[in-house]
């Protein structure tokens, strides 16, 4: 298990639903890594294939899905392995939350108890210890007062502490990458922006690996090292954050950019639509996902599906017939912008 | 439809609707929740106003007190909402059924605020089935509604709300909401549900209807961003109560209340130029049933001292001219509003 | 979104998958049952024609039936296919004409039960309050007493005769219905579609019919076969302890009743009727389920 070895790596991954009259496509040719102590934003509209791609490398999707390609962990093969196995090698290694924690945590067993009880099965651990593990990791995801709160239930915690609870039983295992779908959808501004920070401290200082999946540009935007953008279950554009922020390759990137109203715009400024709707699994488009809805779309784009190509840093990848023309130079991280000592 | 546009002694003619101290309270298993605490609010014919706020500020029960759509059991409320000069507190349900064709609503789910069982067309035509429009004006006034929208009757006749996506029923949503020809929309969260790239249509939208027809319109959203494009006035709600109220470039520029500072400094913005630096920092949300005494705010304020908990700020002008509910208001311009990139 | 988009139909989510594979008017046939359940359905299709039209069918009218011969042997036409009972009437016929009774005594009690209890339930869920509370107390208490004793009752008040067995029969299930209506209201009560049918200004009678009345009939379709099939036991309960339509009437119960006497010597008196009643009630139940699961898997879908 070496240090550069990235901690998850999927290959040429797709996933397929079993139905009549034929099988549906919901993710196709998905190639991705996470490097070692590093961010990955996967962002995408609904149907986009966000959670489909999050529940096949965590091995739940549901059984009339096939999933196809390498999905490495921590350098090997999941799909290699027995099933049993893989189930246990998955929940050491990964921790995830999901967007609605009442799904997760018994409301009819104190949180304390419900992490405590997950740590004895996973090391069998006297009682005494693996609750003081809980309320330390309690502690760790900001509950004041954890050895109290131990004994609380889960309808005594409001939406962002459940949350936090939820973040708290996902550490149990010391994981190397923490997986984040969509864990603070719910929440408001404010709550929202605690849970982010949270995550992301704990991302640092337990030098793990995180993915922050959401269907909200700005939730991954400074808070990622890399993107992966989904558009139709391809993947459209897939880089460093701030390059495809500063200088979007892929006219769905783009698009989405310029359609969400920023704070500060005039009031009613205009807003940039993008014609049609998101595909449907039922009828998708026979080219790029996106050609009918592309301004720039020509012949190639509603016959044949892109390949990936490479803008002028290495790392940015986009599927595009007609990409957008670079328009600024490489991503200098720019000194201290006021946005920077905004977040402090 | 013949209802008395008499202005009242006292009110502008201008202000379409006039909100005085309301306050609604739901009782809840003998627990009393204040959901709304003397708020007064005013929206003039054509204009926008946004509320904002976290879930559970009142912004959903100011919008359904407004078109009395508040359960009726366990729920009371005191305060005058004058339409036009009209008192609706006063009137009777039928005399309230003939102001239901000046006030219309919008929801958040598209889906589920349509009848699963029933067709777009007879959905788009009920206010007018319901105000008694003759048939054969019906049909040409829902025609109208749904080309607002851009749809032809064509494209909707005989299809079920199952059958369109998001986005699509949100526009149907809004063609019902105008068939019967109102002056003012309710909007609650209107694009919370949709995806981005739907969502800017349907905001686009509701700004041409609002232009075409000079509507006015109540925009409740916990988006700031949204609020902020749509709004030529935006009242923040905390807690039930109007922490600060302006117009959106006093609000977002110069937030005078700590919890507008707070609100906005905690939206995502799409910017990668640096990763953020993660805040440690973060407050309980005090309970709703038992509120803090004095400013209901300071439990979670970086200013807060000792008066207060003593005493209730209540909204006065601040210096750059919004109104504002805090002891000390911030006058410096947000240092988040300046040289934003685009 | 600047084409007034042609309709699609929606289909991203991993529930909405099966629905968007198909094109949506389909959505209003009932496919998919298994093999099982088609059989049920077809055979509780099969007993509704023969209630309709058992005078019609050939071999089964009288002088045999149903009042029979009495000094006839068993024959081999289809009369004497089940043979022939103590008074030599034939079995099949009077299984049949059986069928015909207490379908007809179900349904028309069926009727009344839904056509009341969906009218006070839906009373008792749109206001609450007090009707809400009586309606409870009336459910509760006729699902705590056991219901042949309370039609026993009834009937021995009343006389035995047909109208009086519909309507205890009817009275029997009236607060199972409220109930199954008076929770459909509640649940769509706070829902945004009657929300904005109250923002038009529709009236409550308006928005009880047009927007919630709809919306319950799932509900009590899927409730209404295993009620029913609750009912032809009690009604069989009824005739077996010669409380039910009066003899010489044909009722499956009273055939069962009757062919008890002789059940150590001819066994086989028993078998028809029993079987009809067997067949009726657990085809009943099958069509009950399979209606309760599409209805379910279809609101998910929703």
């Amino acid at each position: 298990m070496s240090e550069d070895l990235p901690i998850l790596a999927c290959r040429d991954m797709s996933c397929q639903i079993s139905a009549r009259p034929k099988a549906l496509d919901v993710l196709q040719n998905i190639d991705f890594t996470v490097a070692r102590h590093t961010a990955l934003g996967i962002v995408g509209e609904s149907g986009a294939g966000k959670s489909m791609l999050v529940k096949s490398i965590m091995g739940i999707a549901p059984a009339s899905v096939r999933v196809n390609g390498q999905i490495m962990l921590d350098g090997q093969d999941l799909f290699a392995m027995k099933p049993r196995d893989r189930a246990r090698f998955i929940g050491r290694k990964v921790g995830i939350v999901f967007q609605n924690p009442m799904t997760s945590l018994n409301p009819y067993v104190p949180v304390g108890r419900q992490i405590a009880e997950a740590c004895r099965q996973h090391f069998d651990v006297p009682r005494d210890e693996a609750r003081q593990r809980a309320i330390e990791l309690l502690r760790t995801v900001g509950i004041a007062d954890p050895e109290d709160c131990y004994d609380y239930y889960p309808h005594h915690f409001s939406g962002g502490m459940k949350q936090r609870i939820m973040i708290a039983a996902s550490l149990i295992c010391h994981p190397d990458l923490l997986i984040a779908d969509e864990a603070t959808t719910a929440l408001d501004v404010t709550v929202q922006k605690e849970v982010l920070d949270l995550l992301q401290t704990i991302q640092e200082q337990r030098q793990m690996s995180m993915i922050l999946v959401s269907h909200n540009l700005g939730v991954v935007a400074g808070r990622t090292d890399e993107i992966l953008v989904l558009y139709g279950g391809h993947v459209v554009e897939y880089g460093p954050t701030s390059e495809v922020f500063r200088n979007p390759r892929h006219r769905y990137t783009e698009a989405l950019l310029s359609a969400m109203p920023h704070m500060d715009q005039p009031t009613h400024t205009r807003l940039r639509t993008i014609a049609g709707q998101p595909p449907s699994l039922a009828n998708k488009p026979a080219g790029c996902p996106f050609a009918p809805r592309c301004g720039a779309a020509e012949g190639p784009c509603h016959t044949t599906m892109p390949d990936m190509r490479t803008g002028t840093d290495s790392r940015h990848r986009f599927a595009c017939h007609f990409p957008l023309e670079q328009t600024v130079g490489p991503a200098v991280v720019s000194g201290a912008t006021d946005r920077g000592a905004r977040a402090q | 439809m013949t209802n008395t546009r008499l202005p009242v002694a006292g009110t502008s003619p201008s202000r379409l609707l006039e909100i005085e101290n309301l306050s609604v309270h739901f009782s809840r298993s003998g627990k009393l929740m204040r959901a709304v605490d003397g708020v007064s609010l005013h929206v003039a014919a054509g204009e926008t106003l946004g509320l904002v706020g976290e879930s559970g500020s009142g912004k959903t029960t100011i919008g359904r007190a407004l078109l009395r759509l508040l359960p009726e059991a366990n729920t009371q409320w005191q305060g005058s909402i004058r339409y036009q000069g009209t008192d609706l507190a006063s009137l009777s349900r039928a005399g309230m059924r003939g102001m239901r064709g000046r006030m219309q609503m919008i929801f958040q789910d598209p889906v589920s605020s349509f009848n699963p069982r029933r067709r777009i067309e007879d959905i788009v035509a009920e206010g007018l089935v319901i105000q008694g429009v003759p048939k054969a004006e019906r049909r040409t006034r829902v025609e109208a509604a749904l080309a607002d929208v851009g749809f032809a009757l064509a494209d909707v006749a005989g299809r079920k709300p199952h059958q369109f996506s998001g986005g699509q029923c949100q526009r149907i949503a809004i063609a019902r909401a105008l068939a019967v020809q109102p002056d003012l929309i309710v909007c609650d969260e209107p694009v919370a549900s949709l995806d981005v790239s739907v969502q800017a249509h349907v905001i686009n939208l509701l700004q041409d209807i609002r232009e075409a027809r000079r509507l006015a319109m109540i925009f409740i959203s916990h988006d700031l961003a949204v609020v902020k494009n749509v709004s030529d006035r935006v009242a923040v709600l905390y807690m039930g109560k109007v922490v600060e109220m302006g117009s959106g470039e006093q609000i977002y520029d110069r937030p005078a209340h700590p919890y507008t500072r707070k609100l906005l400094e905690a939206v995502p913005v799409v910017d990668a130029s640096r990763k953020l630096r993660p805040a440690a920092d973060q407050q309980a949300i005090p309970s709703r049933i038992r509120p803090p005494s004095g400013c209901a705010f300071r439990t979670r304020c970086p200013r807060a001292v000792a008066r207060c908990g003593e005493e209730e700020p209540i909204l006065t002008p601040a210096p750059r001219g919004q109104m504002v509910a805090c002891h000390f208001p911030h006058d410096e311009t947000a240092p988040f509003s300046t040289a934003r990139q685009a | 979104m600047s084409s007034p988009g042609a309709p699609l139909v929606q289909g991203t989510r991993l529930g909405d998958i099966a629905r968007a594979a198909m094109p949506a008017t389909s959505m209003l046939k009932l496919p998919g049952g298994t093999l099982f359940e088609m059989l049920a359905a077809a055979f509780l299709v099969f007993l509704v024609l023969i209630a309709l039209f058992v005078d019609f069918i050939p071999g089964l009218v009288s002088p045999k039936f149903p009042y029979g011969d009495f000094s006839q042997m068993p024959d081999l036409t289809l009369n004497g296919l089940l043979g022939t009972d103590d008074i030599g009437r034939s079995i099949l016929s009077r299984v049949l004409y059986g069928a015909r009774a207490s379908l007809t005594i179900v349904f028309v009690a069926t009727c009344l039960s839904v056509s009341v209890g969906l009218l006070l339930g839906m009373l008792a869920g749109y206001y609450r309050g007090m009707l809400e509370r009586m309606v409870d107390l009336y459910a509760n208490t006729m699902s705590a007493l056991p219901s042949v004793l309370v039609v026993l009752a009834f009937v021995t008040a009343t006389g035995t005769s047909v109208g009086a067995i519909i309507l205890i029969l009817g009275i029997l299930d009236i607060g199972t219905y409220a109930r199954v209506a008076k929770a459909g209201v509640i649940s769509q009560n706070n829902r945004d579609y009657v929300l904005a049918a109250r923002a038009m200004g529709a009236t409550d009678a308006r928005i009880l019919m047009k927007e919630i009345l709809p919306n319950l009939i799932p509900a009590l379709t899927a409730v209404m076969p295993t009620l029913m099939a609750g009912l032809i036991i009690t009604e069989g309960s009824l005739s077996f302890l010669g409380y039910g339509i009066p003899a010489p009437a044909p009722s499956w119960g009273g055939m069962i009743a009757s062919s008890t006497d002789l059940l150590s010597r001819f066994p086989v008196l028993i078998v028809g009727p029993t079987m009809a009643i067997v067949l009726t009630v657990y085809a009943l139940n099958t069509v009950g389920d399979y209606l309760a699961h599409r209805l379910n898997s279809r609101e998910r879908g929703n």
